[in-house]
């Protein structure tokens, strides 16, 4: 009885290492060769404004609530990025900026200071004939004098064609993410709502402040 | 003789199809696409909404009737806008359909009715209304409804302004 009882123990714990390990196999893990890197081919040029104030990115938060948020695709062995989101976004957003001269040397010189809340970048649920990009952003844009703010809400799609080699697959992949990354960033700096906001704080208008953004405001 | 005929079928299928796709110019500076809304009943998830989005813009692109296809809330020049369009609409009826029917007695599709109104960015007139109506198999994602949607949308916007030209 007691050496059944024995057995049974060791049994049970050479299943649970078995399915341990599996686990663990199955993970997809960040390596050279599944590893993309994304960022705009070239800068984007925003809109052109009456006063052109000089803007500072201050701060970069992910609210996508994605624990993996540089694993973009699981399946064959996964796709990983090689930054963070928000490093992505950010220096996208500045090289756009600073190729217009619009981009402050330091928050101390900036007109306007933005906060940016990401919701969601990498690949969303498409059709399955192809992959959907998505790349989707909340600004909160402030007048350091006067301290009003507004909401700017930007979002970029793209759909690349799906692939069978898995080597085409990190290829589309990575241009649907570049692609979406253009036109988030392009949404966002050509963009009414930024020319609205910009309009209004320039003038020190009358913007009612809003509460940082939360991952159920994102935008539709 | 009947294998021949075939190969002419295709070769003609081909070349007409090529023909159209170089043939047409842009006929508008720039289209925005926006998001679609549900009318009151329709159950589909945002993501469907989405993802329409991105799909009609990609097929926009493709069709080469804009020169360029701006994200929603976009800006546009005042010299371009009354060159440039706006697509709206509403899912007007989405029927889930039912794997069991379609098995049995073929009826039972998964079906989408939708309303496109195709407005001119400047004075906000009127140009087109299209009414596409897509039916797929149920076992099928919701997704691909969309695509097919987008399709037809950018289909007969290119039969439509492509004959105004």
């Amino acid at each position: 009885m007691r050496l059944t009882g024995k057995a049974a123990l060791s049994f049970v714990l050479a299943g649970i290492a078995c399915a341990w390990q599996a686990q663990g196999a199955d993970e997809p893990k960040p390596k050279p060769e599944n590893t993309v890197s994304v960022h705009l081919t070239e800068p984007v040029p925003p809109q052109k404004f009456a006063n052109p104030p000089k803007f500072w990115i201050k701060e970069m938060a992910d609210r996508s609530g994605n624990p993996q948020p540089m694993l973009v695709l699981h399946s064959r062995g996964g796709i990983f990025l090689d930054r963070q989101p928000t490093v992505i976004v950010r220096e996208a957003l500045e090289e756009s900026l600073k190729s217009a001269n619009l981009l402050a040397a330091d928050a101390d010189s900036a007109d306007l200071v933005i906060r940016i809340y990401l919701f969601h970048f990498g690949l969303a649920e498409g059709s399955g004939l192809d992959f959907f990009g998505k790349v989707e952003f909340s600004a909160i844009v402030k007048n350091p004098k006067t301290g009003e703010t507004a909401e700017v809400k930007a979002s970029g799609t793209s759909i690349a064609k799906g692939a069978a080699r898995k080597k085409n697959i990190q290829k589309n992949v990575q241009e649907d993410l570049e692609e979406s990354l253009r036109d988030a960033t392009r949404n966002f700096l050509r963009g009414q709502q930024l020319k609205d906001a910009v309009t209004l704080l320039s003038k020190g208008g009358e913007v009612a402040p809003v509460a940082p953004a939360k991952p159920e405001d994102k935008p539709h | 003789m009947t294998k021949r005929i075939g190969w002419l079928i295709l070769v003609l299928a081909l070349a007409a199809r090529s023909a159209t796709a170089k043939d047409v110019t842009p006929v508008f500076k720039t289209a925005e696409a926006t998001h679609f809304t549900g009318a009151e009943g329709v159950e589909l998830t945002p993501s469907f909404y989405d993802y329409f989005y991105a799909e009609l813009r990609d097929e926009l692109k493709k069709s080469k009737l804009v020169k360029d296809v701006v994200g929603e809330g976009e800006a546009v020049d005042d010299a371009d806008a009354e060159k440039s369009v706006v697509i709206s609409g509403t899912v007007s009826e989405y029927k889930k359909g039912s794997v069991v029917k379609s098995r049995l007695i073929g009826f039972g599709m998964r079906s989408l009715k939708m309303d496109a109104d195709v407005t001119r960015r400047s004075d906000k007139q009127a140009l087109c209304v299209i009414h596409v109506h897509v039916k797929v198999d149920p076992s099928w994602n919701e997704k691909t409804m969309a695509k097919f949607a987008a399709q037809e949308i950018a289909r007969q916007m290119r039969k439509e302004f492509a004959q105004k030209k």
